[in-house]
């Protein structure tokens, strides 16, 4: 019993950390086509902001919750000004540049930080569960991760805001005859794209730590998840996490390690070979 | 730019000067002086291996030269930055050798790096050194290991635990060669100990997640949890570890833990308690070491990174190879590697240590070590612990060709 409410934890929680790095990735490439290479230096950045207000004193939680997505966000800003603006449309063009620019942050952070740095350790302690005892700060996580897709849902399809965007997405022609500056309907959708990479980040940091290289360990599973999941950015990509990590979790723990990272992207192969479209393609038809 | 008759005669008699004066102090620099190169990963992710290794490195050539070099020359220290990069070992080797006429080089931490590195040097007759704890295995005439091979450090260490801990471990370690090896060491020995393994996991080095491993490893409910994992993302186990309260829970043991300066990174509530096995650690409290603090730090400032068991190699090295140099009166690769036949016997910071002729491989302390608060403490040191012969299969004395690296078969 306690084995498997244990277990149980441990699926959720590779659902909600495939969640949590893919969702800054599934807003900006699902809402505006922009495949950003720079998604995992969005975390590490994330990741640094809060590692380093947390050292020089502010609330964890402050250091996390807040500071974290506005440094990114902003960098973000600044990233779809100077990169993603001149470039809209020309996919294979974008991709490059992003990629320049995640090697370049790579750089960068070490330069100014070093190879390594001093970590901040996960708060809340622990509950035991039986002979098991699980860390309290990883249950938070799966629940902000819930909490965060709930706010972007509603966002997106219960807000003018989101209305707007998904609008302008849509048709931007039409909303620029509305009224809509499209311009600036994509810069504030890649800037919330990126503070929720900066949000996922901040949360990430107790748990694995900074180091400049840290954005490719998440790069490819975020891809993976947000390809399989497919146009519906949300639901999509929460449907592939909810695939893939348990998948990999179950796995992991009933072989060994590397079947459960080889099986997360087998299914992603095949998921792809039979709904081209991804997850999202079973319920949106020839959308 | 037109070129003008006067001008090229100008400048071709400029040439001719300048390669003259070149040409002069060259000659001057091969008689009284004599090269020796450091190929570390000076930049780039493996830095924190790499720089206190080659600054113990050039430490050690300062020592040497103030006490008037070696065989009356001045050691010149070539430095030549890996970058992290495999491709970059191959072609310093072999500019240190063909250009810098180096006399001796050592580095190449990795094992990947190691092994680009060491085929360049036989075929140019310059003598390795490899200065870092490893996997063990190396067994070449053109090469000397100067620090533990992995069995060095993981038989005491775990002849402790299962003593001293209880009976059952789990071992979880990264995937590659050195962890994989250091696995076949832990069956053994827990088999010789009358202890059990509860538990075997490998995981990929860029694996960030351990939630999965946790409550593996909490329903085996092993005595103590044997780790190799290696790396900045694997230090995220330590975290997760803690986090969920175990680290008060089921000890850790590990013959890697604090070679990546990890006591350092990770906070004190992650970290306290550990265990390890190197056979040196900077606060170890002997004459020979404090001794050795006080120059270094002389030297270099008290600002400098952690010298752990992986970094002292940097300073062992050159000092056991320039014993091997007096006892030959020579820098000739054959001359060198001929004296260590009657091995070399040499005291520094980690106390004795011997050369082995037969292994090129050295004999030295091991202590096993507790962190608390980022501070190492001793807490049983095990005095000269010979390197691993293979059950005779390493021996060049009379197989002096062999350059394959060897595998336990325990």
């Amino acid at each position: 019993m306690d084995q498997t409410i244990v277990l149980l934890i441990a699926v959720a929680n590779s659902v909600a950390l495939l969640v949590l790095i893919s969702l800054g990735l599934a807003v900006i490439f699902g809402m505006m086509r922009v495949i950003n290479f720079a998604h995992g230096e969005f975390i590490m950045l994330g990741g640094y902001a809060t590692v380093l207000a947390a050292n020089h004193g502010v609330n964890l939680w402050i250091a996390m919750l807040l500071i974290a997505p506005v440094t990114v966000g902003l960098i973000g800003f600044v990233v779809e000004r100077l990169i993603i603006r001149p470039l809209y449309g020309q996919i294979v063009t974008t991709m490059l540049a992003t990629w320049g620019l995640s090697i370049f942050l790579i750089g960068a952070v070490t330069t100014i930080f070093g190879n390594t740095m001093l970590g901040v350790s996960a708060p809340l302690g622990n509950v035991p569960i039986g002979v098991y005892s699980v860390s309290v700060y990883q249950l938070l996580l799966i629940a902000i991760t819930a909490v965060l897709v709930a706010a972007c849902l509603y966002v997106l399809n219960r807000t003018r805001w989101g209305l707007i965007a998904r609008g302008t997405v849509q048709n931007p022609a039409m909303a620029s005859a509305i009224g809509i500056d499209p311009v600036r309907v994509y810069a504030m959708t890649f800037m919330a794209g990126a503070a929720l990479s900066g949000l996922a980040g901040g949360l990430l940091a107790p748990l694995s730590g900074v180091i400049p290289q840290m954005g490719t360990a998440y790069i490819a599973d975020a891809f993976v998840t947000v390809i399989s999941g497919g146009s519906a950015m949300i639901i999509g990509t929460l449907s592939a996490a909810g695939l893939l990590g348990p998948t990999q979790a179950i796995l992991s723990y009933a072989t060994t390690p590397v079947i459960g990272e080889a099986a997360l992207l087998l299914l992603a192969i095949g998921l792809l070979r039979v709904l081209p479209r991804g997850i999202s393609g079973l319920w949106q038809g020839g959308r | 730019m037109k070129l003008s008759r006067r001008r090229f005669v100008g400048s071709a008699a400029a040439a001719a000067a300048v390669a003259m004066t070149m040409a002069r102090s060259t000659f001057a620099i091969a008689s009284d002086t004599v090269a020796v190169g450091s190929l570390h990963d000076l930049t780039g992710s493996l830095d924190a291996f790499g720089l206190p290794s080659h600054m113990c490195m050039k430490f050690a050539i300062e020592e040497l030269n103030a006490t008037g070099g070696l065989l009356g020359k001045r050691i010149d220290l070539k430095t030549y930055d890996g970058q992290s990069d495999i491709k970059k070992f191959p072609q310093y080797a072999q500019q240190a050798a063909l250009n810098d006429k180096v006399v001796m080089l050592q580095g190449a931490i990795t094992g990947a790096s190691r092994e680009a590195t060491r085929p360049v040097l036989r075929r140019y007759k310059v003598p390795f050194v490899y200065g870092t704890i490893y996997e063990g295995g190396l067994c070449e005439t053109n090469a000397i290991s100067v620090n533990t091979g992995s069995d060095q450090q993981a038989v005491p260490l775990l002849e402790w635990s299962f003593k001293n801990l209880g009976k059952k471990c789990f071992y979880i370690g990264a995937d590659y060669n050195a962890p994989r090896n250091i696995g076949i060491w832990n069956n053994a020995i827990a088999k010789k100990e009358g202890g059990e393994m509860v538990g075997e996991e490998y995981y990929p080095l860029d694996v960030t997640d351990f939630s999965t491993a946790i409550s593996k490893i909490q329903a085996a409910k092993p005595d103590f949890l044997h780790s190799c994992l290696v790396g900045g993302p694997h230090m995220s186990f330590y975290r997760q570890w803690a986090a969920a309260g175990m680290l008060k829970k089921i000890p850790i043991v590990s013959v890697v833990f604090g070679g990546g300066q990890e006591h350092m990174i990770l906070t004190p509530e992650e970290s306290d308690g550990v265990i390890a096995a190197y056979n040196y650690f900077q606060e170890l409290d002997t004459p020979e070491n404090k001794e050795f603090i006080k120059r270094f730090e002389a030297s270099v400032g008290t600002d400098h990174p952690y010298i752990n068991g992986i970094a002292i190699g940097g300073y062992n090295g050159p000092m056991l190879w320039a014993e091997a140099v007096k006892k030959a009166g020579s820098f000739n690769r054959d001359d060198v590697m001929a004296a260590l036949a009657d091995n070399i016997e040499w005291t520094g910071p980690g106390g004795k240590m011997i050369l082995d002729g037969k292994t090129h491989s050295t004999q030295q302390d091991v202590r096993i070590i507790q962190v608390k608060n980022r501070v190492w403490s001793l807490v049983e040191t095990r005095p000269q612990i010979p390197p691993y012969d293979f059950n005779g299969r390493c021996n060049l004395k009379d197989n002096p060709k062999n350059v394959d690296i060897l595998n336990p078969q325990v």
